[in-house]
């Protein structure tokens, strides 16, 4: 019992949990899909996803958010694109798409952490903006004729079936969780989401966390762009659109709560993987691509109503046994070991869970 | 002369409203000296015809954003009225307006669904309704594989007396879609500002707990706010199907940024706890006039309008929240102080 009650805790590993029950359901009613081949196929697919949502992320974990990705990625995948079609050298395309990244970035953090506008709203803006500026950049148009060899690297596989895109990319996600929970600065940001005022009270520079966690957040949507040109092929006006939307939906579902401060990257990863491949499970199970969006919509309602049940009844249990060690004979030092001992890890950790009230 | 359009910005509402208003003449005489084509009563109407779900909608996200939620999945709840009013009435044989009755019930119950879970499990406002939005398009869709015509064709071929909606014109001038916001602009003005329920949304809005403790049954009120949106959903939904004469799943999948933008726009705190109906209506014009008269006027292409509309509402958002202190200079001081921090 108490094993479950530490993994339910942990939400990044029961969204993990959820992704293999997901393979094994697939994978009973259709023995053709346990090939390692498909099942790598279904994380291959998420990459692009996985580096935007790792971006957001940082975002949520800030206690912010940012809707502008989708339009951030499309705007570079048509600049670096249009570079590379014109012969321009592949370092130079991918550091002007990473700039561009950055600006973005810069601007969102601007509007959100300086001038204390809401981020939402800021970013929804710039979002409809950067939007524009792609039509504008393309006149219209599609981005078509990229270098082969840049298409083809998309294939390229690395270790087993996943695609070097893939495995560079999760190597990048194992990297920065550690770096987010083994440094002092990582810990800066759930600090900041989870209080900010709280934050610069105890030294940390709330303001500095909350646009790097924009810039961090500019440059991944600009880097999946850059990979969204390879593994396409071509970019249309449109590339991106709704990819903000898919973003939050992996993070929430890999347990990032959109209140900040709780969360890890590794769980949007996971949450990214889910997102990617319902459509491709769905093929598999002899559903239309029709029910893609009702099932994403279920999925993510049911585990976020799952979620904040099961957080509201700890919250109850939590107050029940404060307000009964206030009454008990035992002195409070002991139930305050007892209650260490049952809670312990979850509790005392930073990006442990966080009571969440409305 | 910075120190009075300060003051002037964090006034209260009616300064506000003066403001809007200042914008919506600065419209009328900067497109209509370029073109005299925009003043024209019949182009004028067309402009507001292209934009009433708009208009209607953001009446009732007014009332969602003061109680301190938000809505983002009411613009799929548009489609999905739109496609069971023609699947209903095409291959289920229902009569138009028993086909509307049936949508009418089916998203209003969407509504209370999201509401529901909102309100009474605590989800954040933002997660559920963006999983309804997955949920609800994702619905409209299927509905849509149950009728003989392919999805993308949309269903047409609507009786008389359903396309009344769009093609009737009091005074053969006034579309008589206009006079069916104008009475929602009447009802959502006196729901918010006149009665007790708008008191309590907009109590609800400043603290819920409070709100709790004065006896206010809190998670009806919010979960209320949700299906009023769903309803004006539906309005709009019958509205918009109606003047295109096309039923599709996707009618109105792209609504949701000008929603929110006019609903911001027009004064409403995206924390909750005030807004105005009459600052919604004006800034929903604003918008449509903006997106209408720079195609006229200026040969703008229309894919280009979401710059302007953007920069306004970053304009906006960001002179308010100036408004109330903090500068670009402290912005301009971290970054250097960061990047020197970065360097030792």
């Amino acid at each position: 019992m108490d094993l479950v009650k530490r993994l339910l805790k942990a939400r990044g590993l029961s969204s993990l949990a959820f992704l293999i029950a997901l393979f094994i359901i697939v994978g009973a009613m259709n023995p053709a899909f346990l090939t390692p081949a498909t099942i790598a196929a279904c994380f291959n697919t998420s990459v692009v996803y996985t580096l935007v949502a790792v971006g957001v992320a940082f975002t949520l974990f800030i206690g912010e958010i940012d809707v502008s990705v989708g339009s951030n990625l499309g705007l570079v995948a048509v600049v670096v694109g249009s570079m590379l079609r014109d012969g321009t050298p592949l370092p130079v395309a991918c550091l002007v798409g990473i700039l561009i990244g950055v600006a973005i970035g810069l601007v969102n953090a601007w509007g959100v952490a300086v001038m204390k506008a809401p981020s939402l709203i800021f970013t929804l803006g710039t979002n409809g903006v950067l939007r524009g500026i792609v039509y504008v950049y393309t006149n219209g148009q599609w981005v078509e004729n990229l270098p082969k060899e840049f298409k083809d690297f998309s294939a390229v596989t690395g270790i087993g079936d996943f695609t070097v895109y893939y495995c560079a990319v999760i190597a990048l996600v194992i990297l920065i969780h550690f770096a987010l929970i083994q440094t002092r600065r990582g810990r800066w940001f759930a600090a900041v989401g989870d209080n900010a005022n709280g934050a610069t009270l105890v030294g940390i520079p709330a303001l500095q966390t909350k646009i790097l966690a924009y810039v961090i957040c500019g440059v991944m949507a600009a880097i999946g762009g850059i990979i969204f040109c390879s593994r396409i092929g071509f970019v249309t006006p449109m590339s991106g659109n709704g990819y903000e939307m898919k973003a939050i939906a992996a993070c929430v579902l890999g347990g990032v709560s959109l209140l900040g401060g709780v969360g890890s990257v590794l769980g949007a990863a996971v949450g990214s993987v889910i997102m990617a491949s319902i459509s491709y499970l769905l093929v598999f199970m002899g559903f239309s691509s029709n029910y893609d969006n009702a099932i994403t919509g279920v999925i993510l309602i049911v585990i976020v109503v799952v979620d904040a049940l099961l957080q509201h009844r700890s919250i109850v249990q939590n107050r029940h046994a404060r307000l009964n060690a206030r009454v008990s004979p035992k002195a409070t030092s002991e139930v305050l070991a007892e209650q260490i001992a049952d809670f312990g890890e979850a509790a005392m950790s930073p990006l442990g869970k966080k009571g969440g009230v409305r | 002369m910075m120190k009075t359009l300060k003051g002037f910005l964090s006034k209260g509402q009616t300064s506000w409203n003066m403001i809007l208003i200042g914008l919506l003449v600065l419209e009328f005489v900067i497109f209509g000296a370029a073109n005299g084509k925009f003043l024209r009563p019949a182009l004028l109407f067309t402009s507001i015809n292209d934009n009433l779900p708009v208009f209607m909608i953001s009446l009732f996200v007014t009332l969602v954003m003061v109680t301190g939620g938000i809505d983002i999945q009411v613009a799929s709840l548009v489609g999905l009225t739109s496609i069971t009013i023609g699947v209903g009435w095409q291959d289920f044989g229902l009569p138009i307006w028993g086909a509307v009755g049936v949508a009418f019930v089916l998203v209003v119950a969407c509504g209370a669904l999201s509401g529901f879970l909102i309100a009474y499990c605590r989800v954040q406002a933002m997660v559920v309704t963006l999983g309804g939005s997955f949920l609800y398009s994702g619905l409209a869709l299927l509905i849509s594989t149950l009728s003989k015509t392919e999805s993308y064709q949309g269903i047409g071929g609507f009786p008389e007396d359903f396309k009344f909606v769009s093609n009737f014109q009091l005074f053969g001038v006034i579309p008589f879609q206009l006079l069916i916001y104008i009475l929602m602009l009447v009802i959502a003005f006196i729901l918010l500002h006149k009665t007790k329920y708008g008191r309590r949304i907009t109590l609800v809005g400043v603290n819920q707990s409070a709100a709790e403790f004065s006896g206010i049954n809190s998670r009806a009120v919010i979960m209320s706010t949700y299906m009023l949106t769903a309803v004006s959903a539906v309005i709009a939904g019958v509205v918009l199907t109606a003047y295109l004469g096309t039923a599709k799943s996707d009618l109105g999948a792209d609504l949701t940024m000008d929603i929110i933008t006019a609903v911001v726009l027009g004064g409403t705190l995206s924390t909750g706890g005030k807004g105005s109906i009459v600052g919604t209506a004006l800034a929903s014009f604003v918008i449509a006039f903006l997106r209408f008269g720079l195609p006229l006027c200026f040969k703008v292409s229309p894919q280009y309008l979401d710059i302007p509309v953007g920069v306004l509402l970053v304009v906006v958002i960001v002179a308010r929240s100036a408004a109330s202190g903090t500068n670009i200079g402290a912005f301009l001081k971290s970054l250097l102080s960061s990047s020197s921090k970065a360097k030792a």
